[in-house]
């Protein structure tokens, strides 16, 4: 299939996704009165007279669609985060979480949430906010600490480095948990990600954040492209390698960072969904980097749509779920492309 | 075009050469030859400004250190020996990439008509383009090395720096590459500077030769003049014209898939 039919079929799928997240749940929605009812609040347009009372507008308006978007602003920053990771540090397996970004947000989470302390400015974004601080900040550490010991900032360093500071972090965490045993509950759902009770706060901040970063980091796809060869391969070709490598790591982690800030750590969508993307579209950032955030963001919000309704009136852990079904998913699209299936 | 004096380089501040002093004109192939160990890819790393050097190293009489990166990537390419490839791209891609000065500013924008052109000459150039859809991981070693020698190509430099470029290559392949270089420099008056581990391939491709022994420069001059002076059997400690056969034979009987003429309609 032509490379212009398979984006034009998955910007339609994101959408069709969107509107099952939106729509399915204990009551069930149909598109045309999604789109209505987004209508009615933007523009003050008339209900349909079939639209049932008030209860379905607000279930719309104030749960599921913050909900959704707010799914698919994360699932997209996390894997497009993923994507500048794996190309800028040339291995399959790196995300942001490898330079310590979850644990330092769960650090900074955890210090919230056993302390009780509170910016009275940000309110309940004390968290969210606090989270984002430590997690970049155990980023900048663990890149800065990296570039003292080896000024040219090799990959290999990089990592190891940030899994260094990321197990010291998350050493620390544990002897909090360990002393805050009443707090263990909380910190430990915290670090298994939710999207329960978000509201259209959380989706106005975090989308112009994810908007920039992801028009930044498209604006580097040559240099990108051009850094999957090699460093010393770019540096001849005219890459300032080190500008744009402190560059994509800081925005990567950044996107990242805001994204788990908002619902806690959710795992695994920075790693498969660029590999799934590149098997489908081939490896040019130009397509890869918005690809990602399609489908990411997508495959968000179907592991939270299920998250949320096969047990409901329960939930599951969001985390658990994009594991569960990613594992498997992503095993057959590797390996059937693989094989030329 | 090329001039190098009393350069030193090396790496965590240990030279590892010393006092080069050497210059290539326009239309000029040099050779760096030596053992392995004495100093030839730290040479080309240093020229190529991958290292820091003491002395002085110019293009065009302005020194590399005060000119941009994006200057010096402008006047000298360095094609790449082959690595890892962890992202497969189609050969066009790859060898596209290799026009990234030139799409500066065309952040958003597809690549121009003569980026295009351009690519698909260098393509031709070398017998790449009926198969420039195909996935680089899917390429033997030999047209992966043709792959980067069009994307060095690409890049439209004055100068273009080689590594060993023959490893990988077959008999007929390494032949067809090195002719394809020496019509490349008299073309337009580019220059070629390679380093080579195969002698023969030395001699066909260099109008002077770089004897590097121990971070020293043994001898430099004419190609035939050092050849056939004792100071390679000293270098590389045996008797080295004993092993060395009149390559010249070599290039007459094969049809090259590498052709100039297909580069030289570009323009």
């Amino acid at each position: 299939m032509k490379q212009k039919y398979k984006i034009i079929l998955s910007i339609i799928s994101s959408i069709i996704v969107i509107m099952m997240g939106v729509g399915l749940g204990s009551i069930k929605v149909s598109p045309s009165h999604i789109i209505n009812i987004i209508i009615n609040k933007l523009f003050s347009m008339p209900l349909h007279a079939d639209i049932e009372g008030a209860t379905a507008v607000s279930i719309i308006w104030k749960l599921r669609l913050p909900r959704t978007l707010l799914a698919f602003l994360v699932g997209g920053a996390v894997a497009v985060s993923g994507s500048v990771m794996q190309s800028v540090l040339k291995n399959p397996l790196a995300s942001s979480y490898t330079l310590g970004v979850s644990s330092g947000a769960s650090l900074g989470a955890a210090l919230v949430i056993v302390t009780g302390f509170y910016i009275p400015i940000l309110g309940l974004f004390t968290l969210p906010v606090t989270g984002l601080a430590f997690g970049m900040a155990t980023v900048y550490s663990a890149v800065k600490f990296a570039a003292m010991m080896d000024k040219n900032l090799e990959t290999n360093t990089i990592i190891l480095v940030g899994m260094v500071f990321s197990l010291f972090v998350n050493a620390i965490l544990t002897l909090i948990m360990a002393v805050a045993k009443d707090h263990l509950a909380q910190l430990t759902f915290w670090q298994m990600g939710s999207f329960s009770l978000k509201d259209w706060s959380s989706v106005i901040i975090l989308f112009p954040i994810v908007l920039i970063g992801v028009i930044v980091i498209q604006s580097f796809s040559k240099e990108m492209d051009i850094m999957t060869f090699g460093e010393e391969q770019a540096f001849t070709m005219g890459v300032d390698v080190h500008k744009v490598k402190w560059s994509l790591l800081s925005l990567s982690a950044a996107l990242t960072g805001s994204a788990i800030a908002f619902v806690g750590v959710i795992g695994f969508i920075d790693l498969i969904a660029p590999h799934v993307v590149r098997k489908i579209f081939g490896s040019n950032h130009k397509t890869v980097i918005p690809m990602s955030m399609l489908f990411g963001g997508s495959f968000m919000v179907i592991c939270d749509l299920i998250a949320r309704t096969i047990v409901s009136p329960s939930e599951l852990p969001v985390g658990a779920i994009t594991a569960l079904i990613g594992a498997p998913f992503f095993a057959y699209v590797y390996f059937s492309r693989r094989k030329g299936l | 075009m090329l001039t190098l004096q009393n350069v030193n380089a090396g790496y965590n501040g240990i030279d590892v050469i010393y006092n080069i002093s050497f210059s290539v004109k326009e239309g000029e192939s040099l050779c760096i030859i030596g053992p392995n160990g004495c100093g030839k890819t730290t040479l080309i790393k240093a020229i190529s400004g991958l290292i820091t050097h003491e002395g002085s190293i110019k293009i065009d009489g302005v020194e590399i250190n005060k000119m941009k990166r994006a200057d010096v990537a402008e006047k000298i390419a360095v094609m790449s020996q082959i690595s890892t490839i962890y992202f497969s791209y189609s050969i066009y891609e790859t060898v596209l990439l290799g026009r990234y000065l030139h799409m500066k500013g065309r952040t958003f924008k597809e690549p121009s008509v003569r980026d295009r052109e351009y690519t698909d000459k260098c393509l031709k150039a070398v017998g790449l383009f009926n198969i420039k859809h195909k996935q680089i991981n899917e390429l033997s070693g030999g047209q992966l090395q043709r792959v980067y020698l069009a994307r060095t190509l690409a890049q439209e430099p004055d100068i273009i720096l080689l590594d060993e470029p023959t490893n990988h290559l077959d008999l007929k392949h390494q032949t067809e590459l090195i002719d394809f270089l020496k019509d490349w420099s008299k073309y337009k008056g580019h220059s070629v500077i390679g380093v080579m581990h195969d002698l023969n391939l030395a001699i066909k491709l260099s109008d002077n030769i770089l004897v590097l022994d121990k971070g020293n420069m043994a001898a430099y001059g004419n190609t035939h003049e050092v050849i056939s002076s004792n100071i390679l059997n000293k270098v590389y400690d045996m008797n080295i014209t004993e092993y060395m056969v009149d390559s010249l034979r070599q290039w007459e009987s094969y049809n090259p898939y590498l052709n100039i003429n297909k580069l030289r309609k570009v323009n």
